[in-house]
């Protein structure tokens, strides 16, 4: 794999734990898990990073750091939302959505439609799901460092949760999947969408790509149920140079670096996809989502690239929508 | 030859006039007859068709006026006789006595508070009282207090005499005098203005009764500053209308008391003024009594048409003859109900007369004394050609001193004015302003010493807030050096105390708290620069605006909260560094896009201002719509208006015309454009330093309505215009008004279409008496001086018929069927040659705009920067625009706007280079990724891409870098707020600069406590 960063995990793990310098490193880590692959001796270098973060000042925020503000303003307001009644066992939870549509719109890219679209497909699967108006799952915010934010955050949506009596929680947002799973001690059933619609019986019968986003798949190991979804529909999924365990990250990382090595990777990554000649890029993440839809929507774009990005779900819906 | 121009009124007009000269390179006198400058606009809540708030938008341009170094304000000032010559003319002004040394005064109003005396408030059309000492308004320019000789006791009894006591700055001086002085000036522009209508003149209006009020009252009524702030209710007894009328016309074509003219603005003003009541009090009721509604100008029918559908603002198209008060003094309106042909009669609670525009008093004795010719209305007389330049040479006229108008068409002619005295003078032009000189800069020591003066404003701070206490909590501040109090910041004795202290303790950064930065600030950025100090290290705390005079009953809390605003000027001013204005070259000519009468006229106008011009026309001849005209509406043959303009043209040794010729490519920035033309295969490069958009615009061509393209009896207005030409024998003629206008594809009214179709039938009728003409039209739109005609058609025995929208007229085979509204009854007219009035459209506007990055309107039409104010401006400097290509318009406005369009230019090539703003935003290259998101977020075109190769470790590509043009960045932030990588910074408003300021408050807060609709800080 080719390297855009200098990030060097033995090195930071040196400084940190043995001299107390408190290096760079830990804050160039993308956390896209993909060291701890190779790792001959399985160290657990995400937790690391994680805790070596913990009640420190992030080098960079991107977006001049507006989601960090509205997550840390939003665990400090109380919140009024009550829980839907009735007895769904089913809750569905949008994520982030509508600030990304909100702050990022010069990417053009309708994210409120993967909400739309999930419940499309789960009501055309039989689920009926309580869409829960929670906070923030806190993903970003834990992975900058804010754990005081996180657990706020988190303690709010353990008791919104609870009250709402679900057992099992739908998300379609790859972070939100990794963060209740991981990250909250919920005790009932966390899914991602993609792990659900194997049986839509589409018929779709086109090229697709897909980018495997770094926290469903190396965080949570879920590479094949996605890819199950497509090609069970009909679609043909022509796989990039590096791809499940493999696969290169987007570079977006909890949104805290936007810069040079960044946009390599997006362009690498880009220029995997491209080769592969489909018309269609399938990820299963919102933010890997707005990161390539953002080199796409350029003003004056480095590279002209063919296909559409889409999230899966909006994907199978459209095609749903389309009567395949 | 003087370089200097007198400008008499002091108005939008006269104020837009000023700005243009004075930038130009001329010495500006802009005389008032009022206290303060800002005319009638100033008196506005609202201005038409975009419910932009009046004073929001003039305010700005008041300042700018009062600071602007080429301007001298003579307010309070009347100009007794011009004489003499072009280039030499003695101006007589009176400086009225103020009883006040302008030059002492702080226009603190600590005399105003203590005059006993009062008297009816003209700023608020006499519903409310002023002092005898008196400011005139807020906002006014110049900020000092005039003493009512008429009503002042110690003036008019010897008594009282309290003023003089209070005045801190010792500026009451009850011995002074009225003073003559001559002013030797090379130009003169009039912008006198209008008087309101008085309508007591009408007694049947019954304008004594207190719930008869004026349209100018019921706007003072409206608007927040008024004498109710803002809420709507009857002088009679306070309560609020329910029901509500305006009454259209009121001296306004009247033939009976001599007012022959259309007033232009009241049915606009009056649909305004209706939205906002209705937008204040939805359960109003209000019904508009009118003859025509004349919604011409841009974007007017779309809100004559909203006023209707979204406030249900009902138009009543009958004009009751008289206000009706009953015994118990209840009003009612009778009016004729053209549905039924009834008589009806309904009650009101309140009646609006919409007042005309009159020539105003000053403006006709002005011209007697000076032997300027008026028009038969008493306007300064002008012509279609020459639509600024009055009888005299040398003096010119813009706004409604020439005609009525609304703010737009007044702003574009007050430009053309400029554009005018300035080209007469332009040999002049520089030698009579002057430059100031400053010290060199000290060296900036790396600790921050920062000067902290808080002013008391007389009382208005120190009666509220704690002035000493701040001072004391001041100095206990980081990086605090020096505080202290001051009684007026502003005066020019605590400019000595300001410099003197900032040498002594070797101050490094300045804060004063006093009062709003868009005043106070460029005075304190010069005291700190005259004393050695970057103006950009002056930091302006507001605790008036912003604490004194919010919290006036909180006088503790009020003095935490100045505190807390001083505590986060310092901070932030601690981190501020010095930043420098850059001067960057430009290119001293300019290009005209349109050969048209409008781009033939802004091409002399430019080159008779001393520059080059390209005149880049894309057919054989110059000329456009004009050539297809054969008569003007005054009687003129276009074809010897044409000749004279065109060789006048091609005589001007700087202007250069490039026939079939198109502008290709564009590229640069304000002052320095490099542009390409093809012509005829060929592509030329073209540097320049301004353009000039004067493309035009097109006939509709009717196709598939009234039977146009299928029968040959069937033409356009502008197809007859050409028949009239040769004269035709056709005896029955009927013309049908608002073909392809005021529709649901086109809602725009076509602006020019009735007064073509008045001339033409008039044309037709002179030719052949026993013609049978006849117009059928929706509302006869021949608004101002216009309205002559239409009278005058009348006369002749044309015959106007008023169709519905929802009832066409039908052509068939030699007549046309007309259902009459006001007949209610269907009409069959014998019709040899139907005519379509058809409005002009957009032409091919969409290559240009893209190619100067600047908008189009919804129809197509370029869009302005700002529809009162910068009517031929665009956001992106350096381009302007005229002429049909914004909307459409009579030639005599294309003209004036062509000229204002060339006036706009000429500040800009008048420069001897271009002048940065200092606190611009910068790139950090290095962070940033080439997204262009900062391109597309600046509404100036400042930002642009340039290609880089990134090589990032093993991954090499090739992509975008962002830079910041320093000649157009305006500072405004908006890049570095969107910028994702945070590689931009708004410099002297960074982020860190900001967010010093924020944690400094922070730091001070002891709690948050969020109450029923308040939040208690305890600092």
């Amino acid at each position: 794999m080719r390297r855009v960063s200098k990030t060097s995990p033995r090195s930071s793990i040196y400084n940190a734990n043995v001299y107390g310098l408190d290096t760079k490193d830990i804050w160039t880590c993308l956390t896209c898990g993909l060291c701890p692959m190779e790792c001959p001796q399985q160290v657990d270098f995400l937790s690391f990073i994680k805790e070596e973060r913990e009640g420190k000042q992030p080098l960079e925020v991107a977006h001049l750091g507006v989601f960090t503000e509205l997550a840390d303003l939003s665990s400090k307001l109380d919140g009024t939302a009550k829980p839907e009644s009735g007895d769904s066992k089913y809750g569905y939870f949008p994520g982030c959505v509508d600030s990304l549509g909100l702050f990022l719109h010069d990417v053009k890219t309708d994210f409120g439609e993967i909400t739309t679209s999930s419940l499309k497909l789960l009501d055309k699967i039989g689920i009926k799901p309580k869409v829960l108006q929670m906070k923030c799952c806190g993903h970003d915010v834990l992975w900058q460092g804010k754990k005081d934010v996180f657990d706020r955050l988190k303690n709010y949506n353990k008791k919104y949760i609870k009250e709402s009596g679900i057992e099992t929680l739908v998300t379609s947002c790859a972070e939100c999947y990794r963060t209740f799973s991981k990250d909250y001690d919920l005790g009932i059933k966390v899914v991602h969408t993609s792990e659900l619609l194997d049986k839509l019986g589409l018929k779709i019968n086109a090229d697709v790509t897909y980018h495997d986003p770094c926290r469903l798949g190396r965080h949570m190991g879920v590479y094949d149920a996605p890819r199950k979804a497509l090609t069970s529909n009909g679609a043909n999924i022509k796989e990039m140079e590096h791809s499940k365990e493999n696969a290169l990250c987007c570079g977006v990382s909890s949104f805290m670096n936007c810069n040079e090595q960044t946009k390599a990777l997006r362009i690498a990554r880009m220029n995997e996809a491209e080769a592969t000649g489909a018309k269609t890029l399938i990820t299963t993440c919102s933010k890997c989502l707005a990161h390539f839809n953002c080199l796409k929507t350029e003003k004056d774009a480095v590279k002209k690239y063919d296909f559409d990005v889409v999230d899966l779900s909006v994907f199978l819906a459209r095609q749903l929508e389309a009567g395949k | 030859m003087k370089g200097s121009v007198a400008v008499v009124g002091g108005g939008i007009a006269g104020i837009q006039a000023a700005l243009d000269i004075a930038d130009s390179g001329f010495k500006t006198y802009l005389i008032e007859s009022r206290p303060s400058i800002g005319g009638v606009m100033s008196q506005l809540d609202k201005t038409f068709p975009t419910n932009d708030c009046a004073m929001c938008i003039l305010s700005p341009k008041l300042v700018e006026t009062a600071r602007h170094p080429n301007i001298e304000l003579l307010s309070y000032s009347d100009v007794k006789s011009i004489s003499g010559k072009a280039g030499d003319f003695k101006v007589k002004v009176i400086k009225k006595v103020r009883y006040v040394d302008e030059t002492k005064c702080t226009g603190c109003g600590s005399c105003t508070e203590k005059c006993p005396s009062k008297v009816p408030d003209e700023y608020n059309a006499g519903m409310s009282k002023r002092k005898s000492i008196y400011i005139p308004f807020a906002q006014a320019i110049p900020r000092v207090a005039t003493i009512d000789a008429a009503h002042c006791l110690y003036l008019t009894k010897g008594k009282c005499g309290v003023c003089k006591k209070v005045c801190g700055p010792k500026a009451v001086d009850y011995e002074q005098k009225d003073k003559e002085i001559e002013l030797n000036v090379g130009s003169v522009v009039l912008a006198t203005g209008f008087k309101p209508f008085d309508p007591s003149e009408l007694k049947q209006f019954r304008f004594e009764h207190p719930d008869v009020i004026t349209a100018l009252q019921f706007e003072r009524l409206l608007s927040a500053s008024g004498p109710t702030q803002g809420h709507v209710t009857k002088q009679s007894d306070g309560k609020v209308p329910k029901k509500l009328a305006f009454i259209q016309c009121v001296g306004s074509r009247n033939l009976r008391i001599n007012r022959k003219h259309c007033s232009s603005v009241c049915c606009m003003y009056a649909t305004k003024e209706s939205i906002i009541a209705k937008e204040h009090d939805p359960e109003l009721d209000i019904t508009i009594f009118n003859i025509d509604i004349r919604a011409f100008g841009k974007n007017f029918e779309e809100f004559y048409n909203r006023a209707q559908r979204e406030y249900g603002i009902k138009y009543n198209n009958s004009r009751p003859p008289e206000v009706i008060v009953d015994a118990n003094n209840a009003l009612s309106l009778k009016y004729e109900d053209f549905n039924t042909g009834d008589l009806k009669t309904q009650n009101f609670d309140m009646v609006v007369l919409s007042i005309g525009l009159d020539p105003a008093d000053s403006t006709r004795t002005l011209a007697q004394s000076s032997g300027i010719a008026l028009d038969d209305f008493g306007n300064i007389a002008t012509s279609i050609e020459n639509p600024v330049e009055t009888s005299v040479a040398g003096i010119y006229v813009c706004g409604v001193a020439q005609g009525p108008k609304d703010i737009p068409d007044t702003v574009a002619q007050a430009s053309a004015a400029a554009s005018k005295a300035a080209a007469l003078l332009s040999g002049e032009r520089g030698t009579m302003i002057k430059e100031r000189k400053f010290p060199d800069e000290k060296v900036l020591s790396p600790e921050p010493r920062i000067g902290v003066f808080v002013c008391h404003c007389g009382i208005n701070i120190g009666s509220v807030v704690n002035v000493p206490n701040v001072v004391e909590y001041a100095k206990s501040l980081p990086g605090v050096a020096h505080a202290q109090e001051m009684l007026y910041a502003c005066s020019s004795d605590s400019q000595v105390t300001i410099k003197d202290a900032i040498a002594k303790n070797n101050l490094n950064r300045v804060v004063v708290a006093s009062c709003t930065p868009r005043t106070h600030e460029p005075l304190f950025q010069n005291t700190c620069r005259e004393a050695g100090l970057n103006p950009y290290l002056f930091e302006l705390a507001n605790i008036r605006e912003h604490c004194s005079w919010v919290h006036m009953k909180e006088k503790e809390k009020a003095t935490e909260k100045a505190k807390g605003i001083v505590q986060m000027a310092v901070a932030k001013s601690a981190l501020f560094q010095p930043l420098y204005k850059q001067k960057v070259p430009l290119i001293n000519k300019a290009i005209v896009l349109g050969g048209g009468v409008a781009g033939m006229t802004a091409a002399l106008d430019i080159a008779n201002n001393g520059y080059g011009v390209t005149l880049i026309e894309k057919e054989k001849e110059l000329g456009g719509k004009l050539r297809e005209m054969t008569e003007l509406y005054d009687g003129k043959n276009p074809s010897d208006v044409l000749k004279e303009l065109i060789s006048r043209v091609n005589q001007n040794k700087n202007i250069k015309v490039i026939n079939e010729a198109k502008l290709t490519k564009v590229e640069g920035f304000l002052g320095n454009f490099k542009g390409a033309v093809a012509v005829k295969g060929k592509e030329i490069p073209l540097d320049f330093g301004a353009a000039v958009i004067a493309t035009g615009a097109r006939n509709f061509e009717p196709v598939g309505l009234f039977s146009y393209g299928k029968d040959s009896h069937v033409v356009t207005q502008a197809q007859l215009e050409k028949m009239l030409g040769k004269g035709i024998s056709t005896n029955n003629i009927t013309m049908i008004q608002c073909v392809g206008a005021r529709n649901k594809d086109r809602e725009y009214c076509g602006r020019t279409c009735c007064i073509d179709a008045v001339k033409n039938a008039t044309r037709i009728k002179k030719a052949n008496s026993s013609a049978n003409v006849y117009v059928l039209y929706r509302d006869m739109r021949t608004y101002g001086v216009m309205e002559k005609l239409y009278e005058n058609a009348r006369d002749l025995g044309i015959i106007f018929i008023k169709y519905e929208a929802e009832n066409p007229p039908k052509v068939q085979g030699g007549s046309v069927v007309v259902h009459d509204s006001m007949l209610n009854e269907d009409i069959e007219l014998a019709s040899d040659l139907v005519v379509l009035s058809t409005p002009l459209v957009a032409g091919e506007n969409e290559e240009i705009n893209q190619l100067f990055k600047i908008p189009l309107d919804k129809n197509k039409f370029f869009l302005e920067a700002h529809p009162k104010l910068r009517p031929v401006d665009f956001a992106t400097d350096g381009v302007f625009l005229c002429g049909s290509a914004q909307a459409p318009k009579l030639i005599d406005e294309a003209i004036s706007q062509a000229s204002a369009a060339a006036s706009r230019a000429c500040t800009i090539l008048s420069r001897e280079f271009i002048e940065t703003e200092g606190a611009i935003s910068v790139v950090n290259e290095g962070r940033c990724i080439g997204c262009g998101t900062c391109v597309a977020v600046c509404p100036y075109n400042a930002p642009s891409l340039y290609d880089v190769t990134v090589k990032v470790e093993e991954v090499t590509y090739t992509t975008k870098k962002s830079k910041i043009n320093p000649a157009a960045c305006k500072g405004c932030g908006s890049c570095a707020a969107a910028c994702p990588a945070g590689a931009i910074t708004a410099q002297h408003f960074s982020s860190k600069e900001i967010g010093e300021a924020i944690d400094a408050f922070d730091k001070g807060v002891r709690s948050i406590s969020i109450g029923k609709g308040v939040v208690e800080v305890t600092v």
